[in-house]
């Protein structure tokens, strides 16, 4: 057990326990976009991510009590829902010419 | 750069050296004048004489101890310059320097007559090389240092080459040039790594330091017999010794007036003009001047035998040069280096003299063989005598040139102490005196066979024209002019002489004219006796002692053995290399491309192995 | 100071667990559902963190939002292929082992760092801080922001016109 971690339960919670729910997002995210067949679905896990990320900057902010993490938080769920939107009349228009959903189709830079 | 005066000696050897390489590049460059033959010939002559003006006035001016350098620093360094190049002249070069010119000149001279009948372009040609020579020559002799020595050294051999193969058409002549560079070349490599191994040790290449280097005690001589005898290797290839004598006999393919200049007065004497040069250093080392000796009396032998077996004329002399030159050598081995220089001196004039004479012989008759003459003496008086006069010259009869220096180094070996190699000189001059002669009973003599096989004397024999007799009779005198100059002035020896030298000395030479006498003129011995008699040496001697054979057989089994080897090696393990090197950088091209899946999710996975590489590498330290 | 440890754990599972049914999930529709789970547990986390009017933005653009959108794509994508996509994954080994490393690489990070102790007392209105800096601290970021938005509108529309 390394030493920074409290042997006995604290009455708060610690940061560590969000960094660490954060961490554990962010790896199932990770293992849905390498996994997931549908761009729809690799979409999905990417969503998890940054719901990590998040996650990882309001604690942050909380804890250090510098607004900056809140501020930053806002600023990328803004991109995020800008991201998704084009991202997906991205797809949508891919799917009216290739007529497939599946990634694994997608090998256009095949080198 | 020493101040200079009118009255220095340096300057006209500077003029006497640059006049000829003016001239080079006059006929090198000016293709039209190269290609009129007789023009270029001109141009060439009138520098010579220039020069010989020259040298003979560098000469005059000089004192047997003076000495005048004048040195451009070539290659400059920290302290003081790595290379110089210049004039070295003192006593020893300019008279060096003057039997060049002279010989150079007359050379020339004859040569207008002798190649009448080549094209006009090839004759510029041969006057260009001619120049080319004189110039590289003199480079050598006024040399300051060991590198310009060897500058020139190398560049004195191109010529030869290129003068043995003037009738490169002819297979004979190529190779013969061929040959003659390989083998002097092979000597070259031993004098190239003398040359450096003695900067190594003394930290310069100039004459003057070396020799106050060596007096003043503070070169180590550990060591130094391995580097005087590298420096010897290269006199052992130009000044043919045994076993580099080999070219020599071959070179002969050239014309003959090349033959007299250069394998006769100038450049095969290079090797014993270098000991001379530098006998204070080989003095540091008694053994390798032993071992010089020895070789040098061995080829004097070795040669003579070969010469009495000859047919042809320019190869009885060029046998006989081989010879001189292992006279010279010997002396030098005893330490005694001006009775060597003296004899080199001397032998010039005399052995241009009898090549020279031998042109003028072929020329008339068209053929070398003295079997196809006879009886010339009543067909080209004046040939005969010069001829006579060189032969008794070579043999060693007092009154003529050759005698004085001879008796010289006979009396310098004996002091010297080599015993061995004084009566070997002692049964060359024997012999010396029997081939020359029966040369000169069987071609002057007798009955004239013609190369057709009809007897009596053919009415197109005749002396050969002015341009040709003319400096025959200009070197006729001064061999004579030196045999008296030597009977009145009898310069201090370096050492005493026993009494019973001279005698012996003239009766050996006289004992060999009688029985060659004997043998080719009255036939009171039988030749075929003589020739039964010495059957193995005969044989031997005929087939020149196998040592071309033993040459041949090294360079097809040796040297073209070890380039296939490395040429297989080349081939394969060095081209098999980078082969295998851009094959593998193909296969590994093929294989990496694969992960260029064009997925973007492999791509992700890219990214993870990233990211925990990253994370690694940060946490690593801990 | 005020949340119980209880509440996270609780929120913790809510989080990991629908995260887990995004990914696995074979119907495509579903997984967008357990994602909007997903995002308003969040949401509760950011609550619990004090942080409300990011809590608002989570639910109202996110979990409102993003998963509206996604809806109406896989709507749309459904309509073009014909039949319902199913969900098969693949390299599943693959994914687990390279996202099992890196939970591991982070985690080993994050845990040996030394802890931060509990959390400082909320001075002042959050929200109020935000809005302020905001227009003052990060006026240059937000200014973009809006360049952004606006370039993300015009793809919007150029994506969406019709074909000539």
């Amino acid at each position: 057990m390394p030493a920074s971690m409290p042997t006995a339960l604290p009455p708060y919670v610690p940061l560590h326990a969000y960094l660490v729910l954060a961490a554990v997002l962010f790896s199932i995210g990770l293992f849905g976009v390498v996994t997931r067949r549908n761009t729809i679905g690799i979409l999905l896990g990417i969503e998890l991510m940054l719901n990590s990320v998040n996650i990882n900057l309001v604690a942050f902010a909380r804890f250090s009590g510098d607004v900056a993490g809140l501020v930053f938080t806002v600023f990328t769920i803004s991109i995020t829902v800008a991201e998704v939107a084009l991202g997906l009349a991205l797809v949508i228009l891919i799917f009216r010419v290739r007529r497939t959903a599946v990634a694994d189709h997608l090998d256009l830079l095949r080198g | 750069m020493t101040p200079v005066a009118m009255t220095d000696p340096g300057i006209f050897a500077a003029i006497a050296l640059l006049l000829p390489a003016t001239s080079f590049l006059i006929l090198a460059l000016g293709y039209p004048l190269r290609r009129s033959g007789r023009a270029a010939g001109l141009v060439s002559i009138l520098c010579a004489a220039g020069a010989l003006a020259a040298a003979l006035r560098a000469w005059s001016l000089e004192t047997p101890e003076g000495m005048t350098r004048i040195a451009y620093e070539w290659i400059p360094q920290e302290a003081g310059s790595l290379a110089t190049v210049g004039v070295l002249a003192d006593a020893d070069s300019t008279i060096m320097l003057v039997l060049v010119a002279l010989v150079s000149l007359l050379v020339q001279v004859y040569s207008l007559g002798y190649l009448d009948t080549e094209p006009r372009p090839a004759l510029g040609r041969y006057f260009t090389y001619q120049s080319l020579f004189a110039f590289s020559m003199m480079g050598l002799v006024l040399a300051p240092g060991f590198l310009q020595l060897f500058i020139f050294w190398e560049l004195v051999g191109l010529c030869s080459y290129l003068l043995i193969g003037y009738w490169y058409q002819r297979p004979e002549a190529a190779r013969a040039a061929v040959k003659a560079f390989w083998i002097t070349k092979a000597g070259d490599v031993g004098l190239l790594v003398g040359i450096v191994l003695l900067w190594y040790r003394a930290g310069t290449f100039d004459f003057l330091e070396l020799y106050d280097l060596v007096r003043a005690g503070q070169l180590p001589v550990a060591g130094l017999a391995g580097v005087t005898f590298c420096l010897y290797l290269g006199a052992m290839g130009k000044s043919a010794q045994f076993p580099l004598h080999v070219w020599l006999p071959d070179a002969m393919e050239g014309p003959t007036p090349v033959s007299a200049l250069i394998h006769a007065a100038t450049m095969v004497t290079a090797g014993v003009y270098l000991l001379r040069r530098t006998i204070w250093l080989f003095a540091l080392t008694p053994d390798v001047l032993h071992l010089i000796g020895w070789i040098g009396a061995f080829t004097a032998l070795l040669a003579a035998v070969l010469a009495c077996v000859q047919s042809d004329i320019k190869r009885v002399l060029a046998y006989s040069t081989v010879s001189q030159l292992g006279y010279m050598m010997t002396a030098m081995g005893a330490g005694f280096a001006g009775a060597g220089f003296l004899h080199l001196l001397t032998h010039g004039i005399f052995k241009a003299l009898l090549f020279l004479g031998a042109g003028a012989l072929i020329h008339s008759v068209g053929s070398n063989d003295i079997y196809h003459m006879g009886g010339l003496r009543r067909a080209m008086p004046q040939t005969v005598i010069v001829f006579l006069v060189g032969t008794l010259s070579l043999a060693g009869i007092p009154l003529f040139g050759g005698f004085y220096s001879k008796e010289e180094i006979l009396g310098a070996v004996w002091s010297g102490g080599l015993a061995g190699p004084f009566w070997m000189l002692v049964a060359a001059a024997f012999l010396t005196a029997f081939y020359m002669f029966r040369v000169v009973f069987i071609a002057f003599w007798g009955e004239h066979r013609s190369v057709h096989g009809a007897h009596g004397v053919g009415h197109h024999l005749h002396d050969a024209p002015p341009v040709m007799t003319i400096p025959l009779w200009i070197l006729a005198v001064m061999s004579v002019g030196i045999g008296l100059f030597f009977l009145r002035h009898h310069a201090e020896p370096e050492f005493t002489a026993p009494a019973w030298l001279t005698p012996l000395a003239v009766g050996v030479a006289v004992a060999g004219i009688l029985l060659a006498w004997l043998t080719y003129q009255v036939r009171a011995i039988s030749a075929d006796l003589l020739a039964r008699a010495f059957a193995p040496i005969r044989r031997a001697a005929l087939a020149r002692f196998w040592l071309d054979d033993l040459f041949a057989g090294f360079y097809r089994h040796v040297l073209l053995d070890l380039s296939r080897l490395i040429g297989w090696i080349d081939r394969y393990l060095v081209d098999g290399v980078v082969n295998l090197l851009s094959a593998w950088t193909l296969i590994w091209g093929d294989r990496l491309r694969r992960i260029q899946s064009g997925l973007p999710q492999d791509y992700v996975y890219g990214l993870a192995v990233g990211l925990l590489l990253l994370l690694i590498w940060v946490q690593w330290p801990r | 100071m005020s949340l119980e440890p209880i509440t996270f754990a609780a929120l913790a599972v809510v989080l990991i667990g629908s995260a887990v049914a995004v990914v696995l999930t074979k119907n495509l529709f579903h997984s967008v559902l357990w994602l909007a789970l997903t995002l308003t547990g969040t949401a509760g986390i950011f609550l619990s963190l004090d942080a409300e009017f990011l809590a608002a933005v989570q639910l109202l653009l996110y979990a409102g939002g993003v998963v509206t959108i996604v809806v109406f794509a896989i709507v749309v994508t459904e309509r073009l292929v014909g039949d319902r996509i199913t969900q098969t994954s693949r390299q599943l080994v693959n994914g687990f082992i390279i996202s099992g490393a890196v939970l591991v690489g982070v985690l080993s990070f994050v845990l040996r760092s030394p802890a931060w102790g509990p959390r400082p007392p909320i001075a002042g209105d959050l929200t109020k801080a935000i809005g302020q800096s905001v227009l003052t601290r990060f006026v240059l970021p937000f200014e973009l922001l809006a360049i952004l938005f606006f370039a993300a509108l015009l793809g919007a529309i150029y994506f969406a016109r019709p074909d000539e």
